[in-house]
């Protein structure tokens, strides 16, 4: 096959460094923290469609790597998929079903389903026995009405018309369980899915900043993102500025991308530096010109 | 401390600006406590306004400079353009996660302009999970003190010599506090016409 | 253009060139692309338009399931002259090439890299053992940031030409004559796409109607978003028997 990219493996991995990272792992220096999303992830059917929630924090061990993540991913217009577990993992295994929907799509010719998208994505994880770490809620609305399902790591489904996934699941889930009832109203549905998630952000740890909201309907969907945001950061009052010439420096180089050109007639001879005076400015065409 | 990840020591980090970015690194090179060497610089140029920033395990980032370069190269030459900094992020997300079972163990920041001269900042994990941020973004073995002074430093909107300011001295101070950072370190100011790399004086020890 | 007497020894070994230079395969290919129906392409001031004649081979077929205009990926769409099946092929190939572009780079590839990849797979049928070349000219449209809306036309050589606006099939050189004198540097879109009907009508065979005929635009005004992100660019979109009536009667 050819390839304009770099070329793949077969699989889309390529294990040659693995025992090089096996050996240094026996010599006690392997180990490493990918960034994870703790994550609190939640999806409901409601009388319309799905409603899907996120928060938006992301994470390295104890560190915030990114207060403001999207982990509601795009499948198709009708399908989204949020994401918890290994970050890249889940980034790259929507993105790889997203490219293999629309493929399916226009092979077919037809709107895709929720349930291929479900599919494809177990028989992934499965492949992977748990080691693509992806904890998904996946909702879309299709020619068989609204659906919804969570995916884990190792390829088990459940369909269910109210789900939370993620560190935080467990606080979303005991709001899901006091609030949802069956064919709730659009205002009722969001606001159940953003006291959910908010329960997440404030009682887990993995989970914080803002609520990404995902309303999926017959016809339309809306993203909205940062539908919420109870952690914005308070304002400075003042700022730290520092004058000119604070941080002392040994050496300075400047690449300047401006290339000066000295532009003259050809037969001409190269006109001499001095600049003329206003007189023959109307002149033109012989004297030299920068033009940057 | 035995960790492959700071076996070699180092930090980057990079700042937006308003119509500019900055992107500065540390120069040592360590083998665990002995320093190696102080003119090691992370940071690489990509085209003329995007640069990358590679930190982690030393040989890796070699690897992947290398990898880059020629990827780069074949880009160029198939498309007759240069590549702009998100596209670029996203080979290097491609390119790191293709390894996601045996990684390289380097996390990435890229900072550039694009073609319409909007400042452009990215960073990615070492399975090449992207961090698009508005404001700075840290790397290496000083990176949670990094967080710490770019939390308390950046500001919106900085120009290209406040923000050299701005950056030079939360990278330093993060120095002050990092073992296995230091040595010297070079701040790049990416600007629409030009680019001032300045060499800082840093602690030696 | 068949195989004088002396190359007909040549005729049926793909990698062996006729001693005046030919690889006759290749020539025995470029027939089967002329049998095939009229395909045209036109590059507007911001957009092209491509389109073809589509004809069933009998009354008895029904031609709702005929395709000939197909989406490559949201920036790029082709149209075939030639064999279908061999169309078919192609198409599957050029849309896992975009979405494996779109794995590593986050983007759906120019039109011009596409391009050389379907170049590439059409060339190496020239070249390889226990395969022929594929009996289809394409004409390619897309729309990208690099370059804008371009327009190209693939043979079964491999080779590829980038047009201001070109013919394949029966009818081609006719309707090249009529484009010639027909093209203006700065058309719009719909003067376009009535010179596009205009040519389809010179040597159409029956009734052209919105079921004979297909059209395929990519451009400034057919902007929609891409994926998930909020960003939009021009999509290549197929117009709909409805849309094709409407501009058949004006």
């Amino acid at each position: 096959m050819t390839s304009v990219a770099p070329q793949k493996s077969k699989s889309g991995f390529d294990f040659s460094n693995y025992s090089r990272n096996h050996f240094l792992d026996g010599k006690g220096l392997g180990g490493f923290t990918a960034t994870s999303t703790g994550t609190t992830i939640v999806g409901l059917i409601y009388k319309d469609g799905i409603v899907l929630g996120a928060d938006t924090r992301a994470t390295e061990g104890p560190i915030v790597a990114d207060k403001n993540c999207e982990k509601i991913h795009y499948i198709s217009d009708n399908i989204r998929c949020c994401g918890a577990g290994t970050a890249a993992d889940t980034e790259f295994v929507t993105a790889l079903i997203s490219s293999n929907m629309q493929l399916h799509a226009l092979h077919t010719g037809r709107k895709p389903r929720v349930v291929t998208a479900m599919t494809m994505l177990k028989q992934r994880l499965f492949q992977y026995q748990g080691h693509i770490g992806a904890a998904l809620v996946l909702g879309g609305y299709d020619a068989t009405g609204p659906q919804l399902f969570t995916v884990a790591p190792h390829g088990s489904t459940d369909k269910l018309p109210y789900v939370t996934m993620g560190s935080g699941s467990l606080a979303a889930m005991a709001v899901f369980e006091s609030g949802w009832h069956k064919d709730m109203e659009q205002k009722e549905a969001v606001d159940l899915v953003v006291a959910a998630i908010s329960s997440g952000i404030f009682n887990d740890l993995g989970s914080g900043s803002n609520v990404d909201v995902c309303i999926i309907k017959k016809d339309s969907t809306e993203m909205l993102r940062n539908y919420v945001m109870p952690n914005e950061r308070a304002k400075k009052e003042q700022k730290y500025g520092f004058a000119k010439g604070t941080t002392r420096f040994t050496k300075e180089h400047i690449y300047s991308m401006i290339q000066k050109e000295d532009v003259f007639e050809v037969g001409s001879t190269a006109p001499t530096p001095a600049p003329l005076p206003a007189a023959a400015a109307g002149a033109g065409g012989e004297e030299t010109m920068d033009t940057s | 401390m035995s960790d492959i990840t700071t076996l070699n020591g180092g930090s980057c980090i990079a700042f937006k600006g308003k119509n500019c970015v900055a992107i500065a690194c540390d120069l040592r090179l360590g083998n665990q406590a002995l320093t190696v060497a102080c003119n090691r610089d992370k940071v690489f140029k990509i085209t003329d306004k995007t640069y990358l920033g590679m930190t982690g395990l030393a040989s890796d980032v070699d690897t992947l400079r290398s990898a880059f370069r020629y990827r780069l190269n074949m880009y160029r030459m198939k498309e007759e353009r240069e590549i702009e900094p998100e596209t670029f992020a996203h080979l290097v997300s491609s390119t790191l996660y293709e390894k996601r079972f045996g990684p390289y163990f380097i996390e990435p920041i890229i900072a550039g302009l694009n073609s319409n001269n909007e400042p452009f900042i990215a960073a990615a994990d070492l399975i090449g999970c992207l961090n698009f941020a508005k404001d700075f973004v840290v790397t290496g073995t000083a990176s949670d003190k990094l967080f710490g002074m770019a939390e308390g430093l950046w500001e919106p909107d900085l120009g290209p010599e406040e923000l050299f300011e701005s950056i030079s001295q939360a990278l330093l101070g993060a120095l002050e506090r990092d073992a296995l950072s230091g040595w010297g370190a070079i701040v790049r100011v990416i600007t629409p016409d030009k680019v001032i790399e300045r060499t800082l004086q840093s602690r030696q020890d | 253009m068949s195989a004088g007497a002396g190359e007909s020894a040549y005729s049926f070994s793909l990698t062996t060139f006729s001693p005046s230079g030919k690889l006759v395969q290749i020539e025995h290919a470029l027939a089967a692309v002329s049998q095939g129906t009229t395909s045209l392409g036109i590059k507007a001031s911001n957009a092209i338009v491509i389109a073809t004649e589509k004809r069933a081979p009998s009354p008895l077929v029904d031609d709702t399931a005929l395709e000939k205009v197909s989406v490559i990926c949201p920036n790029i769409g082709i149209v075939y002259s030639g064999m279908g099946p061999d169309f078919r092929v192609l198409i599957a190939k050029a849309r896992k090439s975009a979405q494996a572009y779109w794995k590593i780079y986050g983007e759906y590839p120019p039109t011009r890299v596409l391009v050389q990849e379907i170049a590439t797979v059409m060339q190496e049928a020239t070249q390889s053992g226990g395969v022929r070349p594929f009996g289809v000219s394409l004409l390619v449209a897309g729309y990208d940031s690099a370059r804008g809306p371009s327009l190209y036309q693939v043979d079964p050589s491999g080779s590829y030409f980038m047009w201001k606006a070109s013919a394949i099939g029966k009818n081609m050189t006719n309707a090249k004559t009529f484009l010639e004198k027909r093209y203006n540097d700065d058309i719009s879109l719909e003067d376009a796409i009535h010179t596009a009907l205009l040519t389809l009508k010179e040597g159409f065979e029956g009734q052209m109607t919105e079921k004979t005929i297909e059209i395929g635009i990519i451009g400034t005004s057919t902007v929609g978003p891409v994926g998930g992100s909020g960003l939009k660019a021009p999509l290549f979109k197929k117009l709909t028997e409805a849309e094709i009536k409407d501009y058949l009667a004006l």
